[in-house]
């Protein structure tokens, strides 16, 4: 199982400044098996309502500290989070116990060929 | 050369008595530039030219002729906290689509009252300016001194504000290896902007038993009231409630604040037409009068306010606030003190007695009904956390509350017709009182 | 933590200069013995222009904290999240200090126990006085 948390702003098109990221491409990482959610400094409420008006449903919604929580409460073999800031996205994700890749990076979906790819 | 106001023009001592121009002076028009959360480069966004959208919007809200204007007050500087990067060119077809002055970031990343003249062919009678620098609180209050001194007789009032790429404060020295050992004795210990009131609603919470927590409702109240001003940040760029839920699931910045205790750095523009008492009978608008302007110059003893400070500072405001305009606690409708840090706001509101309300118990206070709809409404701006930072939204509130045209915001449960607003901060900030009626 | 490096310059150089020898001075007022920190050209009770530096016993109690969890400041950033303590000296608890309170673990600072000074170089080797709580184990050199 493969666990993949989005930053919103910076990251995904919907994002504030727009990301490069989709929300197809989100789709399509839920529809490859994937548990998906996002965490980000939006309100989790305003989380819940960007990914119900796009038709997405994602597995957890949780503010940018939290993805200790999400390791904690969801069993995966390998963790991802995207995002695009050093500080606020790589430092606490490679601290959690997360890969981390850029919007860029994440764009090809390298973890379709695995976490060592 | 435009001059900063010289300090008599404010308010700042105790014992004053009533303000001499008190329901002599009024504020006619009101008008707001569109939102960015930062500046997308192009010469029709920039600071200068929201600035001018902001001001002729005021002189058409108050429908008067742009030749009749005597007098401009504003503040100069225009930073949220960004700067524009050293050696960085200018860029030329924004400076080429405007008058210039010989500072090529006037417009850019500063505003004079030079540029704003420049480029404002219609103002043919301006013959007053004058600089009230800090932000729209210090700017009003030294255009109503002005106008109650004749200085001028129909004024323009403008605040605006720049935001550029990049995180709030973590360029320029916090990037660099050194600091110069004056800035060093604060700055060396990584603290962010929000520390010290923190630190005092931290001293708050133990000397008064209360918890971050109990910010909830205001916050929450904030962000509902500020989603109902049309031309607020999150109003009109993503309309996004914050829960109770939310709130307490926020990242903290600097324990016990949290994210949603800040407010978030925008550009944004905003320009009131003030006159005297006389010619605002004429004008489009109802005249919102001004009973009082006053000022807190108060500095902390050493490094950072002590609650006991901050305590003593709004009791000692509120005391001014009062005697000038020659009211009390129980004549306020309505209030709009500041919140950009929300943890400023009870401070603001304990210090006025707001509802008989004492030092301690504005937690409790946020607990109740405290919309726009009930007896007690806070802050029915949205202020700083609904609208975004501009300091200048529980102005426009003021009036627009007492004008009866507040739209959405429009409170209810109350009767607009006295209304105080402030800040930013309690110690240090500027204040001024509205009213229905001259007297 | 590693903390900036720093460059004195007129108005605090005697501070520094003290701290290089592990010693606290306070700016204090010749005329009204006013203590006043941060420094500043004149006494800010009466206006004075002479003013000396005075040697504190380094003694103190902490009067309030924060926890820094977003900090500015770029070389702190691995750090956090970090405490930012105020410190009052013993002499005046009206003049405060910063201090990251090294070896007191983050959250748990005792508002109200009594400090000692320490000193730290920072990035350019300059010393800045810290703060220790009296029997605390950890910490930085002591002064």
């Amino acid at each position: 199982m493969i666990l993949i948390s989005f930053d919103i702003d910076g990251t995904l098109t919907v994002g504030d400044p727009p990301g490069i990221l989709p929300m197809d491409m989100v789709r399509a990482v839920k529809e490859q098996g994937c548990l998906v959610g996002s965490c980000s400094d939006r309100p989790i409420s305003a989380q819940r309502a960007i990914w119900a008006s796009h038709d997405i449903e994602v597995d957890f919604t949780v503010s940018k500290h939290m993805l200790p929580d999400v390791k904690a409460e969801f069993e995966a073999d390998v963790y991802y989070h995207i995002g695009d800031r050093e500080d606020l996205d790589r430092r606490p994700a490679l601290e959690a116990g997360f890969e981390f890749l850029w919007p860029h990076e994440a764009a090809d979906m390298p973890w379709v060929e695995g976490p060592d790819a | 050369m435009t001059e900063n106001a010289p300090a008599s023009m404010y308010r700042t001592d105790e014992g004053m008595g009533l303000w001499e121009h008190r329901g002599k002076v009024a504020a006619v028009g009101v008008g707001h530039s569109p939102t960015a959360r930062r500046w997308d480069g192009r010469a029709e966004t920039c600071v200068g030219a929201i600035s001018l959208i902001a001001l002729r919007r005021a002189i058409e809200d108050a429908g008067v002729d742009p030749a009749e204007i005597d007098g401009l007050v504003m503040d100069p500087v225009t930073t949220t906290g960004a700067y524009w990067p050293k050696g960085k060119p200018v860029p030329e077809e924004v400076t080429s689509a405007f008058n210039c002055t010989d500072n090529p970031l006037d417009g850019i990343a500063g505003l004079s009252a030079e540029w704003i003249l420049k480029n404002m062919p219609e103002l043919t009678g301006i013959d007053f300016t004058m600089y009230g620098p800090g932000c729209m609180s210090n700017a009003i209050c030294v255009a109503a001194q002005a106008v109650g001194d004749g200085l001028a007789n129909t004024c323009l009032v403008l605040k605006s504000w720049h935001n550029y790429e990049g995180r709030y404060y973590q360029g320029g020295a916090n990037a660099g290896s050194d600091l110069p050992g004056t800035a060093a004795l604060h700055a060396l210990w990584g603290t962010p902007a929000c520390y010290g009131t923190a630190l005092q609603f931290a001293e708050y919470c133990r000397k008064y038993g209360k918890n971050h927590d109990m910010m909830a409702p205001f916050i929450e109240n904030s962000r509902q009231n500020g989603l109902k001003f049309p031309e607020g940040y999150w109003a009109s760029h993503r309309p996004e409630e914050i829960t109770p839920e939310d709130y307490k699931a926020a990242r903290w910045i600097a324990k016990p604040a949290n994210l949603f205790d800040n407010d978030l750095p925008i550009m944004v523009s905003a320009a009131y037409l003030y006159t005297t008492a006389e010619r605002a009978r004429d004008m489009r608008q109802k005249p919102v009068y001004i009973l009082n302007h006053a000022a807190s110059n108060t500095r902390p003893r050493s490094l950072t306010p002590t609650l006991d400070e901050v305590e003593a500072d709004t009791a000692r405001t509120a005391r001014k606030i009062y005697e000038g305009a020659g009211i009390t606690a129980a004549d306020l409708s309505f209030e709009n003190m500041y919140d950009g840090f929300a943890q400023f706001h009870q401070f603001h509101i304990e210090g006025l007695g707001y509802r008989g309300m004492k030092f301690g118990e504005a937690l409790d206070f946020y607990q109740t009904d405290i919309s726009i709809h009930g007896p007690n409404p806070i802050l029915p701006s949205g202020g700083n956390i609904g609208c975004g930072r501009s300091r200048f939204w529980m102005h426009t509130d003021c009036i627009q509350q007492i004008q009866q045209r507040a739209g959405e915001r429009q409170v209810t449960g109350v009767k607009p017709e006295v209304a105080v607003s402030g800040g930013p901060m309690p110690l240090g900030g500027r204040f001024t009182v509205w009213s229905a009626t001259p007297d | 933590m590693p903390k900036q490096g720093v460059v004195p310059d007129d108005l605090t150089r005697p501070f520094w200069e003290a701290a290089n020898e592990h010693r606290l001075v306070i700016q204090s007022c010749v005329a009204c013995k006013h203590l006043q920190h941060p420094p500043a050209p004149v006494c800010r009770v009466c206006g004075s222009d002479t003013v000396e530096w005075k040697e504190m016993s380094g003694r103190g109690t902490i009067y309030n904290y924060g926890v820094v969890h977003d900090c500015p400041i770029r070389l702190l950033q691995e750090d956090q999240p970090f405490n930012v303590a105020v410190v009052m000296l013993a002499e005046d608890p009206g003049i405060q200090m910063y201090s990251h309170l090294p070896g007191t673990p983050v959250d748990e600072v005792p508002v109200g126990a009594e400090v000692e000074v320490t000193f730290e170089a920072t990035a350019n080797g300059q010393m800045v006085p810290e703060w220790r709580v009296v029997g605390s184990s950890e910490g930085g050199e002591q002064a």
